[in-house]
């Protein structure tokens, strides 16, 4: 237990220490000033006719989220596909640095074992993913209170602050097994490419009417229902996290690792 | 049983009368099988044994067939050009990567990938001294503390005065010249005093300062604490001056281990001679018998053991024929030569 609470500190130093919490701050804040923005000029009739085409865009954003829980379930989906990327790019960075920069021989001859070493990793992506997601929340309900969106009664802030945060914690877990990516492809390149690559498909197969079941269409799933989900798709999203987790420890403990 | 035996370089004494062995002689006779009855050793007294460890990659055979013995307390250098097999073998003996043939075992314990044994008492530097770019020297330490349970918080300030770092010490990494990362790197494999270091190309990058520097703490480690070092190095001039025995690989196998003690015997020397007179000189040598060779710059070359051991008497022999020596000279091959000449022996079997 000593040893994971020394590891979890030292994976908490090298994020806190790096260029992680900029970039994971900037995307996090971008996502809703964005859509803000967007429902701000569509709010601005005037705005909206000299922005064109722009303006155009922003009008049916604005009828996506013309009040509070329209506004939130648009939050929530924002985290089901934006959110991953900068969660992806979190669990990228927490992994694969050891290969970039690399350390990671220095991790692998050490009396901690690589259990410990591989669940702090785990735990600070999941704790950092999870701050991330609070500050995109926090800033959409500042922006949303600033815009002045209708029905903005505390049941309906609460649940569809509830929405955001499920669907943080589904996207959370699906983005686990992007830790074999960065440790298998030794870096950034692949579980990036990766994130690209599945993204597509979970919209793919959301069309053909299987999101329900594809592990990362089903947080996209859970935010477009409102939260109505089956017990089948949580337990996909936790057996995603619980084989991505279980194959990063098993390449850890059994792949060469000769550079 | 190792301080019945004592080590050279080991900094224990033996009394008056006692008979001290040194490692290596322990280790051929355990490869003998003659240690005397009651005086057998065990694998306990050996920091590293390989039997017959190999690594392939596909095609490439990395490592083939090497048996190595280590004794505790002996600072082994691993001696090979580039791309020999140094780093593979530091890997294996890790436990970085999986044999493909044989075993190793390292302080009594069998190499495992991913075990934790004997790690605690293990203390390594593989290839490039990599550290956290964004932490600070210190901080870098601190991780390597954390790593090792059991190290005190004192460690890290220690270490960092030993390894003459105070400067630099909340610097961040990033910003190290290469011989201060170098000296990161050697002060994390320190941190925790092992038993057994395991260093690659320690030397790297360092000035020749902190190549002396480096020396003296190794030989101070060995001598004065009984650390075993294991080191792999290019330059065998350089560890000549510091190990006990060296190892010799090349392309993938083990072709020589050697004593230091015995590198003088077993390097060629030569007697080289200049007259006024060269052709005159050589005549008179071959009439006595000596087997002699006119070099393209005009001396004599004599490698006979007799006209070695005794240049007086080849003096005394072309001074009477009238021909006296103007130059008289016992040379001995270089070590880079003896390296060389060792590796291309080996391709010439081979």
């Amino acid at each position: 237990m000593r040893a994971l609470a020394d590891m979890i500190w030292v994976e908490m130093r090298k994020a806190v220490c790096s260029r992680l919490p900029l970039f994971t701050a900037a995307g996090s804040l971008f996502l809703p000033l964005g859509i803000a923005l967007l429902i701000f000029i569509a709010q601005n009739p005037e705005s909206s006719r000299k922005l064109g085409l722009v303006g155009a865009k922003a009008n049916l954003l604005a009828y996506a989220a013309m009040d509070w829980p329209a506004y939130l379930v648009l939050t929530a989906q924002m985290i089901a596909a934006g959110g991953f990327f900068l969660f992806c790019l979190i669990i990228s960075w927490v992994f694969g640095r050891e290969f970039v920069d690399g350390t990671l021989k220095d991790l692998l001859a050490v009396p901690v074992p690589r259990a410990s070493i591989l669940l702090a990793k785990f735990v600070v992506t999941g704790a950092w993913s999870a701050v991330v997601a609070a500050v995109i929340l926090i800033a959409s309900l500042l922006m949303g209170a600033l815009l002045g969106l209708p029905q903005g009664l505390p049941g309906v802030l609460l649940q569809g602050s509830a929405l955001v945060a499920v669907t943080s914690c589904l996207v959370i877990l699906v983005v686990m097994p992007f830790a074999f990516f960065a440790s298998a492809g030794r870096g950034y390149l692949l579980p990036l490419g990766m994130a690209v690559l599945v993204l597509i498909a979970a919209n793919l197969v959301a069309i053909l009417g299987w999101g329900a079941y594809f592990p990362w269409a089903v947080p996209g799933f859970y935010a477009q229902n409102q939260g109505d989900l089956a017990l089948a798709s949580y337990l996909i999203a936790v057996l995603t996290a619980v084989a991505g987790m279980f194959a990063t420890y098993l390449w850890w403990q059994r792949a060469d690792q000769s550079r | 049983m190792v301080a019945a035996y004592g080590f050279r370089h080991s900094g224990m004494h033996a009394a008056p009368g006692v008979h001290v062995m040194i490692a290596s002689d322990i280790i051929q006779m355990i490869q003998a099988d003659r240690l005397p009855a009651g005086r057998r050793i065990t694998t306990v007294n050996l920091a590293i044994e390989t039997q017959d460890l190999a690594k392939r990659y596909r095609d490439v055979t990395a490592v083939a067939d090497l048996s190595l013995r280590v004794a505790e307390g002996e600072l082994y250098a691993f001696l090979g050009l580039n791309g020999a097999g140094k780093t593979t073998t530091i890997r294996l003996l890790l436990g970085m990567i999986k044999p493909t043939a044989g075993c190793a075992r390292v302080l009594g314990t069998s190499v495992r990938m991913g075990s934790r044994e004997p790690r605690a008492a293990v203390g390594y530097l593989v290839e490039m001294p990599h550290s956290y770019p964004e932490l600070t020297v210190r901080e870098n330490l601190e991780v390597a503390r954390r790593l090792h349970p059991g190290t005190p918080r004192q460690a890290v300030s220690r270490f960092i005065e030993r390894l003459g770092l105070a400067a630099d010490a909340d610097r961040r990494a990033a910003t190290l010249s290469q011989g201060n990362a170098q000296r990161l790197g050697l002060a994390k494999a320190l941190l925790h005093e092992p038993r057994l270091l395991v260093l690659d190309e320690p030397a790297n990058g360092l000035d020749p300062a902190g190549i002396v520097e480096i020396r003296a703490l190794l030989l101070e480690l060995t001598r004065k604490q009984g650390v075993t070092v294991f080191m792999s190095s290019h330059i065998l001039a350089e560890v000549a001056r510091l190990a006990t025995r060296i190892g010799i690989i090349h392309k993938a196998h083990l072709i020589r281990e050697i004593d230091v003690e015995d590198l003088e015997r077993d390097r060629r020397r030569r007697l080289l001679v200049r007259t006024r007179d060269m052709e005159a000189a050589c005549r008179v040598l071959a009439a006595a018998g000596q087997p002699v060779e006119m070099l393209p710059d005009g001396a004599l070359e004599l490698r006979n053991a007799a006209a070695i051991a005794s240049p007086d008497d080849i003096a005394l022999l072309l001074a009477d024929a009238g021909v006296p020596p103007t130059h008289l000279v016992v040379e001995e091959e270089e070590l880079e030569q003896y390296f060389l000449r060792l590796v291309g022996a080996k391709e010439d079997v081979t």
